[in-house]
């Protein structure tokens, strides 16, 4: 049972948000002219996107650069009206009751820090400690758990400023779950960290997880979702273009399988049938793309075997950064999953 | 000149890019300059002054140091704002890779022409001023041209001071205040002073050059001191730029 | 949630926020020090000018000009410098730059109202500012300046400070809250900057203004920032012509700040009405 039929905790149907804008010149020319006449010009930032968020589930949401997943994000967290359609997060309707929503979520705005710049992050915890009303037992026993998860010591108590940024961005995740929110949202968590860091803080999220907290996580960062996310949501020009788990999602392109080929000596004009050559590192090591999903890998042996003599060769899955590349560069048709 | 033209270009494209702020900041700074001599219109307006000095001599002092000030405005006071929050930030690295010397970069890249308003407003109250005084001669602009640029100078080495003393007093937005309270001896004849005070303001830290001296010269009260009062100014911008420089070695990259 | 229950949970997020705000600003130690040579400094210019203009009044016979004394005006200005040490705040500024730079949003992701955390912030500053700038320079003034700085009626005098403490914050926000409409809103505040320093009375006392911009200014909010517990801690008030107790002056500066705060209210909401709108 998929997590958005086991009980939707986010729902969302045809959301759609308009921006007006002014179009401001590049040359001098074009500058001095529109401070006496502007043209105005409307942006669809998100059309008509429809999804179900399951409880206790993490969701990827992921699209290109202005595709309009934070826009998204920031109607789902209250913070900005929809133009039309509707939002429902655990019961409420986010950008109504405003204070006692955000009691129950949780957010991490990659850019934007809630942590103070000169004191130390324990400062800012008993800050919003404050702000949240959270008793002081509970506070203890969640703050000591969650910097035992993050290995955090006495960082906690060194000014933000001096702080490496993997090391502030646990910061960030403790302020955003001290309170125990029940939905969490991730706006590029990860951005900007070192690998370690990054396991570290997709090893958090999994274990928030597995205690209950429901995450919807946009990021660039493939690794975040091949780890993490259960469903993936992609948005492109502000509109859904995929819908599903990541199975599905490798599924998209067919069964493609990458197989890398060492050859024994040099093939000129070499063609494998139901293959395609897609990269060659040298003389001898060729790249090719094969959909088993219609030549089934011993057919697809048999064809390079009878072709040419090879030394070493590799069959692997499609990597997640070409399928997600390919569903950007074919725009907005909306894909199943 | 070149790199000097391009920063220009691009700082006035800048401002004109948020109409509204850039009309309102114009307005705003020119208007700000006809309600700065307005204390003295009060005294004068209650039936006082100061002593041997008519409103419109005194106005007149206001006028030239006004009139440095928009200059200082344009050219120098971005100074101060990029080189504070640049190494508040731990940023002040992007202007030291740039091919040129980074004092240089700094004033080039910080223009703000907004403050032509302020040199606008000045010689509106100039203007006024020279209109109910003595008739000017050649020989008394030929002297108050001379001392206005050293009080240019001056305002240019106050600024870089400031900027400089932010590698020490990382992130404190309230350097300027400080030095605003320094310059707010150079607004008044000198003669309501007491002998100490005038001379911190001509020699020490010559602000009276700002706006007293010139506009003593152009009154034709100019005298020996406003001769002298050249060479502290001078002094006072070798030793600003040096402590600049200086300062630049101090720079840590992490704000502070 | 009962109302005891929300005034003490209020009273803990402003004493944590306050608490969390000084530690911030004693990191900048040099920002108060700033106060301790900027007061006295423009307090020594005042002295001269002053001491120059009613040399020249007694040169003609005057002692006093719009009715005060050179001693009088030694007294204003002192106090005023004093009471902005108690009072100023950068509510404004701050807002202003919570909203240029995106970080409003992590406001309205927390259940709280951010006035409320604003002022909350102010308070702790001015604690630290108390301890750093008020105390230090009020000792200047009164041992090495010796000017006779005690209130004649330190009661009316402490709550026109307290009421011109809400006055400075509300006005302050109020201005801030330009920046949801306007991308650089600097020029709304160097507004409000330029006629608050020359309506509030920081630069002149209030009398020396024409009859007629006096009973205009009478009934605009700047005097009630520094004029009003200026003039109480003289121990008398006038301005246009009127001459109030002290009792009432401060309870028309009472009801200013109430409708600040309603204005300030009624601005914030509409604040977010566009914030919701557009966005951070």
């Amino acid at each position: 049972m998929t997590d958005a039929a086991r009980g939707s905790c986010i729902r969302v149907r045809d959301l759609t948000k308009t921006y007006e804008t002014y179009k401001r010149g590049s040359t001098f020319a074009e500058t001095v002219r529109s401070f006496f006449r502007r043209e105005r010009i409307e942006v669809k930032a998100v059309d008509g996107i429809s999804f179900d968020v399951g409880e206790g589930g993490i969701t990827g949401l992921l699209g290109p650069n202005g595709a309009g997943k934070s826009t998204t994000v920031k109607m789902l967290t209250g913070t900005l009206f929809p133009t039309s359609g509707e939002i429902e997060v655990m019961g409420y309707v986010p950008f109504r009751n405003r204070a006692r929503y955000v009691r129950q979520i949780g957010a991490v705005f990659g850019q934007k820090s809630q942590l103070i710049w000169d004191i130390p992050p324990s400062d800012s915890f008993m800050m919003n400690r404050a702000i949240y009303g959270i008793p002081k037992g509970e506070y203890d026993k969640r703050l000591g758990m969650m910097c035992e998860l993050f290995e955090l010591g006495e960082i906690v108590n060194k000014p933000t400023r001096v702080l490496s940024l993997g090391e502030r961005m646990k910061c960030e995740f403790i302020m955003a779950m001290l309170h125990n929110p029940k939905v969490v949202f991730l706006d590029e968590p990860t951005i900007g960290l070192d690998v370690i860091a990054k396991q570290r803080i997709r090893d958090f999220i999994r274990e928030m997880n597995a205690l209950g907290t429901t995450f919807v996580l946009t990021t660039h960062d493939l690794e975040d979702v091949e780890q993490l996310a259960r469903q993936v949501v992609i948005i492109n020009h502000g509109q859904k273009v995929f819908d599903g788990d990541l199975s599905a999602l490798r599924k998209t392109l067919g069964d493609k399988k990458i197989i890398r080929l060492t050859l024994a000596k040099p093939a000129e004009g070499l063609e494998i049938p139901n293959a395609v050559i897609t990269g060659r590192d040298s003389e001898l090591e060729l790249t090719l793309e094969a959909d088993v999903s219609k030549t089934p890998v011993s057919a697809l042996l048999k064809n390079i075997s009878s072709r040419c003599e090879f030394t070493d060769i590799s069959i692997k899955e499609l990597p997640m950064e070409t399928v997600i590349t390919r569903i950007y560069q074919d725009g907005s048709a909306p894909i199943r999953g | 000149m070149a790199i000097f033209g391009e920063c220009f270009r691009i700082s006035l494209s800048t401002a004109m890019a948020y109409r509204a702020n850039f009309i309102m900041v114009m307005t705003i700074l020119f208007f700000s300059n006809t309600l700065f001599p307005l204390v003295t219109i009060l005294i004068y307006g209650s039936g006082s002054g100061f002593p041997g000095w008519t409103f419109y001599e005194v106005l007149l002092i206001q006028a030239v140091f006004t009139i440095s000030s928009g200059i200082g405005e344009v050219f120098f006071n971005g100074l101060f704002w990029n080189t504070n929050f640049a190494i508040r930030d731990g940023l002040f690295e992007v202007s030291l890779l740039k091919p040129v010397n980074a004092l240089f970069w700094g004033v080039v890249s910080s223009i703000q022409p907004t403050g032509i308003s302020v040199v606008l407003g000045g010689v509106a109250m100039a203007a006024v001023a020279l209109a109910h005084t003595a008739p000017l001669t050649v020989a008394s602009v030929s002297m108050a041209a001379l001392l206005f640029l050293c009080g240019v100078s001056v305002t240019f080495s106050v600024t870089c001071f400031m900027s400089a003393i932010s590698f020490k007093w990382v992130g404190n937005s309230r350097i300027p205040e400080m030095f605003g309270s320094i310059l707010d001896f150079a607004k008044y004849p000198q003669d309501v002073f007491p002998l100490a005070v005038r001379g911190f303001t001509t020699i020490v830290m010559p602000v009276a050059m700002i706006g007293y001296y010139p506009a003593a010269a152009l009154l034709g009260r100019a005298d020996g001191a406003s001769f002298v009062a050249i060479v502290p100014c001078a002094i006072f911008s070798v030793f600003a730029i040096w402590f600049y420089q200086k300062m630049i070695h101090r720079y840590e990259g992490v704000g502070g | 949630m009962r109302p005891v229950e929300a005034i003490v949970r209020r009273l803990r997020i402003l004493r944590a926020v306050a608490f969390v705000t000084y530690k911030e600003w004693s990191a900048y130690r040099t920002h108060s020090m700033v106060s301790i040579i900027v007061g006295p400094l423009y307090f020594v210019v005042q002295y001269f000018i002053w001491n120059a203009v009613y040399g020249n009044a007694a040169a003609h016979g005057d002692t006093a000009l719009h009715g005060m004394e050179f001693s009088q005006m030694l007294v204003y200005f002192g106090v005023n410098a004093l009471i902005g040490y108690l009072t100023m705040d950068f509510a404004d500024w701050n807002l202003q730059m919570l909203v240029g730079t995106g970080k409003y949003l992590t406001f309205a992701l927390r259940p709280i109202h951010h006035r409320f955390f604003a002022f909350s912030q102010k308070v702790g500053h001015r604690i630290l500012g108390f301890f750093f700038e008020f105390v230090p320079c009020l000792l200047i003034f009164l041992f090495l300046f010796r000017v006779p700085l005690v209130p004649p009626q330190p009661l009316w005098a402490a709550l026109s400070i307290g009421l011109s403490f809400l006055m400075t914050f509300f006005v302050n926000y109020c201005i801030g809250l330009s920046a949801f409409w306007f991308v650089r809103a600097s020029g709304i505040r160097s507004v409000y900057t330029i006629l608050n320093s020359v309506f509030s009375g920081a630069l002149i006392p209030l009398v020396f203004f024409p009859e007629t911009v006096q009973r205009i200014l009478f009934f605009l909010p700047f005097q009630y920032i520094l004029y009003v517990p200026a003039m109480v801690c003289t121990g008398s008030y006038r301005l246009g012509g009127i001459s109030l107790s002290l009792a009432r002056i401060v309870g028309l500066q009472a009801l200013a700040v109430a409708a600040a705060a309603l204005l300030s209210e009624a601005l914030y909401r509409a604040a977010m009405r566009r914030f919701t709108g557009v966005g951070a």
